[in-house]
């Protein structure tokens, strides 16, 4: 078959699919095979978050990458073309805290991955227990999701977080390229039982622990290169924070632990660090932007951290430290539901953010935190080909997400959610076993 | 010799008058602990005779366990003992609505069996109706001690226990041998609070609410179906001897109250809300949110027993930049801390008579509270009339007791200066008649025994051992003003508790503490035997049938 | 209350929350009229430039250009969009305890008893455009108490005074891992999904033996007759049999929800509805058949094992094949976006708009017996009335103001931040709770023996 052949058979192949695909229903492995070669996606609104928006463009993907982007891009013969007429490409999104891959179902502890007994334990690597074929994964990118960090938790330091784009038969295959460890700094939250003296004790407590920590590590970090040193894979994954290989993920969200926090890092001396959660971040928005110190905050869909706080305080949270000059990266918070990723963003671009930023805190922004800017986050020559293509806006409910590509790869357009749907949509047999005829 | 033997044979005759109560009258006492009379007069001093009713440079007679007379042309009689009242103060005797004064909580139970089952052993749900507080009274209590120190003469008291542990009594609080002496009115309320049965039925107040409706209904049927087997047993099965439900028949018959335990708005609602379906006599008790409910209370014939347990004045940051947030949220707290001290005044004023209840307070804190009240805006009339006469009305004793009128008990309270200043002493009390009196010099009188002194006070380091490692931190005895006091610190950073029912007594160191577990208050009850640098003994929860062995060591500052 | 102005009915409201003096309780009816909206109708299709009249807790007029009667509040709500009031077919806020989880049936327990009017849960969902909520019991047991159908009036403080007067008796029941997972701890039946249709049917038969002996003993006409035990938990039964109860059954696996149908036909049970069901879908046309309702979440899944078989595509499937459905939050943060959570039954099986919407308004009103008066914008129905900018099953809708029984409870523009009704005196400033997602499941909140070891080590 000739290459125009084929393109013309492509045009008439996507249309006749386009009705299906807007419920989701096309089926597995069916346009899997423009895997490594070349393709284009043409005909489509191109919202490149970095360099504007393209009315009517077109980009070229070649074993991976984007090799163009344009409104008059010329279309190399080789290429599969895909015309998604109307239809609108993003930069796939991505959800910079998530447990995808490390837990399956909450209530069995046999599936879960994510917490490890101990204190201190930074050298996990959360990568390679990474499960790819979870089920959460489909679920996930068919809404366009198509990179997520998944981090551990639990105790001081959980271990190391990875950036993972949802699609790969191996962990490997699946590595985004970034990592960092985790640390949950102590927190000043009391449980019922402790008066506030206490919980401030306790937490004076914690934050002496996690400094006896890091002196020790930075001490390793010095005499680690030494041919004696002592086999300490705990202070192995801290040095290697320190120096600044991995980044560190401050996990903190009441105002006061921001400002101690703060402190904290500026003490420290480190510059490789991104606080996480900050769900009261507007309170000290100033501080924040003023350490430099970029953010990953959420859920956004969140009740208020406090109960005199107005209600949509946590709506309005990313808007104001963004206006603050912070850099903010949207996350769910989620695992099986990492696709409300867009709704989250969402809500923040309703309650002040606008949609602009919004959209950057779920693709570019996200990138950035994660030093992962030169390749993903936006639609731009020399990116890695993360996209989705979509019937509208994919922060608006109703949209459909007709395609989603991750490393240039198409990936299959079905999870066992729509395959439940397809099945019991109209289930055969239904309320009768065997029909019910007239004699 | 021969005056020795004389004098040894006088003594052998005398010796069997010698055991018998100081209560008696006309009787030799060879501990010299009876008191040369019964009659007392205090003289010239400014009595107040009932709420609003002042008499100076007046004189109160006790006779007999009476008050035989009062006023300002009284004769004296020549057996009295008379006082000097021209510095004194002269009150009726307090009266404490309702209190665990002289009770000693029970043993706890062991864990049933049958646990979790619909209907779990009685006992154990806490459903006891039928009991009654006597069985927990011990004349030996502190309890009794230190609420008459502060005036107090009558405690209507009710027992420990869970949902329905029993009825109450009114008991004086004077000195006695016997439990049944303390006793002015027996059994003359059911007592009940939202407690749940830890891990049974009812558990929380879901099920005591329904468990309650259930009682009730079931008592009714039980009471007609005793009633008709009563007239004429024949043909009729014989009805159910259920001690419970038998212990709901005079509440039906509204001849006993009911006095439910109710701290929150949310709980006397609850209360409110049983009395309107079911239809029984109601005092809410140790009530602190009463503000919310006055408009209702106004209209109904619910009667109200407030709370002196006042919330700590809420401390303003420090901060010289404090945000407007920060200034708002401390103006809110103020009013609602302010809200909470008013409500005592307003009820008086809306017509809405109550007494006090010591259940949730600590005797430390009652003398500063009524102070408090006092000083933001409750006239002393009416707070001397909710520790007296509108008490005595609720309990239904307005008749013997609550007023320094002739005829009444002999109940009084006597003072160095107006009872509710700051520095007033309580240099006397009269029980029943009996005088009381207490060291009112700068260095208080101290009820702290000199065995407490000697090893006790001070900072204990304890551990216990539960199955999930040691728990440590410390206990720290103190004498407050005269009573032994203890604190327990947790070294995980756990709440400070203050310990309660805290005696130590030939060597023997018993306290317990509550544990408030996500809404259900659990207690833990320390009891072992110390020596002077060293602690041995368990801890016990009520909730399992387990005890863990306990261990401290002085601490060496 | 007819010629009160709406802004002195605002202002008295505000002086509820901080006067000394408390009103008297009641439950206040307001008038207002509504102007040149989009009027989303329900059962009427969508009425542009659209007038809705208030009048003492009523709707009592649907048109244009309507006269404003002396003394009404106006709100001019051009541009904007007014929808009825939400419905939270399951909720858990506003109540003190969730579940009476120390015996398996507790058919006597109600929620109406720990009504808690004083959460600020409450204000928040308002702010969402709920106007009514049902409280449910937990599903800590096969049968658990009666749920009790509130109304959002905040700021009163009598429970009493939340509560929707007129609305049927609901009754919670629970199948699958919950019930069995507390008898598994406790050692006691029901622990497979084999015991809870067992102890379904012997509740049922008791409370039938339990009739019988009082029918005989009330038909009986000697004067000397025993009663026999009363017991409320079998009344509460036998109600149920009787068909005076709704029930609303918490479950979640295919096969059990089939199994109640079947228990329910052998015991002449009509009315109910499946709370969570996420595998409804599996058997929607014996839903259908039967008449059940199924109120489900939007896209919860994972959480536990009878779960994992979930689509979003649940409520979708379930409407098309005819089986009355609502979408309900099970939680104090998802109450606050039910619109948003509607609209994904759009991106999820394409429903449409009417049919979006009716799973948050008229399909949960069905299932609480409540649709003769709110659900729909209709004259005669309660001034339940939501109002957005920008329509509301777009991401982008805010919702402005809530009324309920014509009172403004929740106005976006003036209302202070904080909505605290009550302030515990002795209570810190600064007190901060982290949202935590896993701790939105409240269904299994008190049910749980409390164990010595947890608390005595934190």
């Amino acid at each position: 078959m000739n290459p125009a052949m084929k393109k013309i058979l492509t045009h008439i192949l996507l249309i006749a699919f386009l009705p299906l695909v807007a419920f989701g229903q096309q089926s597995s492995g069916e346009i899997r095979q423009e895997n490594s070669g070349k393709f284009a996606i043409t005909n489509a609104k191109i919202f490149t978050v970095t360099n504007g928006t393209i009315e009517n463009g077109t980009i070229i993907v070649n074993k991976g990458m984007i090799e163009a982007v344009g409104a008059d891009v010329e279309i190399p013969s080789d290429a599969t073309v895909y015309d998604y007429q109307g239809g609108e490409v993003y930069p796939g999104m991505i959800d910079s805290g998530t447990k995808l891959g490390l837990k399956e179902i909450d209530s069995i502890d046999e599936s879960q991955d994510s917490r490890e007994f101990g204190d201190i334990t930074p050298q996990m690597e959360a990568l390679t227990a990474v499960n790819p074929n979870s089920e959460a994964i489909p679920v996930t990118r068919v809404s366009g999701v198509t990179t997520a960090l998944t981090m551990p938790e639990g105790g001081l330091l959980p271990g190391t977080a990875a950036t993972i784009n949802l699609f790969g038969y191996t962990p490997d295959q699946m590595y985004a390229g970034s990592k960092g460890i985790v640390i949950n700094f102590p927190n000043s939250r009391r449980s019922w039982r402790q008066t506030q003296e206490q919980a401030d004790k306790a937490r004076e407590q914690a934050l002496e622990d996690l400094n006896a920590v890091f002196d020790k590590a930075e001490l390793y970090a010095d005499i680690e290169d030494a041919e004696d040193t002592r086999y300490y894979p705990e202070m192995e994954a801290l040095a290697s924070a320190i120096r600044g290989d991995v980044l560190m993920y401050i996990e903190v969200n009441a105002a006061k632990d921001i400002m101690s926090a703060l402190e904290w890092v500026d003490t420290r001396g480190y510059q490789n660090v991104v606080f996480t959660g900050v769900l009261e971040g507007w309170r000290v928005a100033e501080e924040i932007f003023e350490a430099g110190i970029p953010v990953i905050t959420g859920p956004v869909l969140s009740t208020p951290t406090r109960a005199s706080d107005a209600y949509d305080a946590a709506y309005k949270n990313p808007g104001l430290m963004q206006q603050a000059g912070i850099k903010v990266a949207i996350r769910s918070g989620d695992t099986e539901n990492a696709r409300n990723l867009p709704y989250n963003a969402a809500f923040a671009a309703t309650y002040g953010m606008g949609k602009d930023e919004a959209l950057k805190a779920v693709t570019i922004n996200a990138a950035e935190v994660m030093g992962l800017g030169e390749s993903l986050g936006s639609i731009e020559v020399g990116k890695r080909a993360n996209l989705f293509v979509a019937t509208g806006d994919p922060f608006e409910t109703k949209t459909q997400i007709l395609s989603v590509y991750i490393d240039g790869l198409q990936v299959p357009m079905t999870s066992r959610q729509i395959e439940l749907y397809e099945e019991f949509l109209n289930r055969n047999p239904g309320l009768n076993k065997y029909p019910v005829t007239e004699n | 010799m021969k005056l020795l033997l004389r004098n040894v044979l006088k003594l052998a005759l005398l010796l069997p008058l010698l055991f018998i109560s100081h209560n008696l009258a006309a009787q030799s006492d060879y501990t010299g602990q009876s008191y040369p009379t019964q009659t007392f007069a205090i003289t010239n001093a400014t009595i107040v005779q009932s709420p609003g009713m002042v008499l100076d440079s007046a004189t109160v007679v006790i006779s007999n366990g009476l008050i035989s007379a009062v006023g300002t042309d009284v004769s004296i009689p020549s057996d009295a003992e008379v006082i000097d009242g021209g510095e004194l103060f002269v009150y009726p005797g307090f009266i404490d609505g309702m209190s665990n004064t002289g009770a000693v909580r029970p043993e706890q139970m062991e864990r049933p069996d049958n646990l979790f089952t619909p209907n779990p052993p009685n006992d154990y749900a806490g459903i006891t109706p039928e009991e009654s507080v006597i069985g927990q009274l011990d004349v030996t209590e502190n309890s009794i001690t230190s609420m008459r120190k502060l005036g107090f003469t009558i405690s209507h008291t009710v027992p420990y226990g869970r949902m329905l542990p029993g009825s109450g009594s009114l008991i004086l609080l004077s000195d006695e041998k016997a439990s049944y002496d303390l006793l002015l009115k027996q059994d003359v309320s059911m007592f009940t609070q939202f407690s749940g049965a830890p891990g049974a039925y009812p558990g929380n107040t879901l099920g005591i609410m329904a468990k309650w409706r259930n009682l009730f209904t079931q008592a009714g049927y039980n009471k007609e179906h005793e009633q008709l087997y009563a007239g004429n047993p024949g043909g009729i099965q014989r009805p159910q001897q259920d001690l419970a439900l038998q212990a709901f028949y005079p509440v039906i018959d509204k001849t006993k109250a009911v006095f439910y335990h109710t701290n929150s708005m949310l709980e006397a609602r609850r209360a409110m809300k049983l009395k309107d379906e079911l239809g029984f006599n109601l005092v809410l008790s140790d009530l602190e949110e009463g503000w919310f409910l006055l408009e209702d209370l106004q209209e109904s014939d619910i009667k109200v027993l407030m709370s002196l347990n006042l919330p700590d004045e809420p401390e303003l940051s420090e901060d010289e930049e404090k945000s407007d947030e920060t200034v708002q949220l401390e103006e809110r707290r103020q009013e609602a801390y302010d809200r909470f001290l008013s409500q005592y005044g307003e009820f008086k004023e809306a017509g809405v008579a109550y007494g006090f209840s010591t259940m949730g307070t600590s005797s430390n804190n009652i003398k500063g509270n009524l102070e408090k009240l006092v000083a933001s805006g409750l006239s002393e009339d009416m707070a001397l009339a909710a520790l007296t006469t509108d008490a005595a009305e609720i309990l239904g004793i307005g008749d013997i007791a609550g007023t320094l009128d002739p005829g009444k008990i002999g109940n009084a309270v006597v003072t160095t200066a107006p009872y509710f200043q700051e520095d007033s002493k309580v240099k006397y009390v009269f029980v029943d008649g009996e005088k009381y009196e207490f060291d009112t010099s700068e260095s208080a009188s101290s009820e702290v025994s000199e065995e407490a002194e000697e090893l006790l006070l001070g900072t204990w380091d304890y551990s216990i051992s539960t199955p999930q490692g040691l728990q440590t931190g410390q206990w720290i005895f103190t004498n407050d003003g005269g009573t032994l006091t203890g604190l327990i610190t947790s070294d995980a950073g756990g709440p400070d508790n203050d310990m309660n029912n805290l005696t130590f007594l030939d060597g023997n160191l018993t306290f317990d503490f509550d544990f408030d577990a996500g809404g259900q208050s659990v207690q833990v009850i320390i009891t072992g035997d110390l020596s002077d640098t060293q602690f041995n003994g368990e801890a016990s929860v009520e909730a399992f049938s387990m005890s863990i062995p306990v261990t401290a060591t002085k601490s060496p500052n | 209350m007819n010629r009160f102005d709406m802004n002195k009915l605002s202002l008295l409201i505000l002086l509820l929350l901080f006067c000394t003096q408390p009103l008297k309780a009641q439950v206040s009816t307001g008038d207002v009229l509504i102007k040149n909206a989009t009027v989303i109708t329900i059962t009427d299709g969508t009425l542009e430039n659209t007038d809705v009249l208030v009048e003492d807790g009523k709707i009592t007029r649907i048109g244009n250009s309507l006269r404003t009667p002396n003394g009404v509040m106006e709100v001019d709500a051009t541009g904007k969009y007014v929808m009825p009031g939400i419905i939270d077919a399951h909720s858990h806020i506003a109540g003190t305890s969730i579940n009476e989880g120390t015996s398996q049936v507790t058919a006597e327990v109600q929620m109406a008893d720990v009504v808690d009017p004083l959460d600020i849960s409450i204000y928040r969902a308002l702010a969402g455009g709920v106007t009514a909520i049902h409280l449910l019991h937990g599903s800590a047991n096969v049968i658990g108490g009666e749920s009790e159908t509130l109304k959002l009036r905040y700021g009163v403080t009598n429970p009493q005074d939340m509560m929707f007067e007129g609305a049927p008796r609901t009754i919670k029941f629970a199948l699958g891992e919950n019930p069995t997972r507390g008898a598994r701890a406790r050692g006691i039946q029901p622990q497979s999904r084999m015991g809870v249709e067992a102890m379904l049917r012997n509740s049922f038969r008791e409370a039938q033996i339990y009739k019988q002996k009082w029918d005989e003993y009330r038909a009986d006409n000697s004067r000397r007759k025993v009663a026999p035990t009363y017991d409320r938990r079998m009344e509460t039964l036998v109600d149920i049999l009787e068909g005076d109860v709704l029930v609303h059954c918490h479950s979640y696996r295919a096969d059990e929800i089939y199994m109640l149908l079947n228990v329910f036909k052998d015991f002449g049970i009509e009315k109910l509805t499946f709370q969570h069901a996420n595998e409804a879908y599996k058997v929607a046309p014996e839903l259908a058949e039967f008449g059940a309702g199924a109120s489900v979440f939007s896209d919860w899944w994972a959480y536990k094992l009878e779960v994992y078989y979930s689509t979003a595509y649940n409520a979708a499937i379930l409407t098309n094949n005819g089986v009355t459905t609502s979408i309900n939050s099970d939680s104090g943060e998802l109450i606050r976006h039910l619109f948003h959570e509607a609209a994904k039954s759009q991106k999820y099986g394409g429903l449409t708009d009417e049919e979006a919407l009716a799973l948050i308004t008229l399909n949960p009103a069905k299932q609480l017996g409540i649709d003769n008066r709110v659900g729909s914008i209709e004259e005669g129905k309660d001034g339940d009335i939501a109002i957005f900018e920008g329509h509301p099953l777009s991401v982008y809708a805010i919702p402005v103001m809530t009324f309920v029984d014509g009172v403004k409870y929740f106005d976006r523009e003036t209302d202070a931040d904080d909505q605290r009704l009550y302030v515990d005196p002795e209570s810190t400033i600064e007190v901060v709770q982290i949202f935590d997602a896993d701790e939105q499941h409240k269904c299994m909140q008190d049910a749980e023996a409390i164990n010595l070891y947890e608390f005595l080590n934190n």
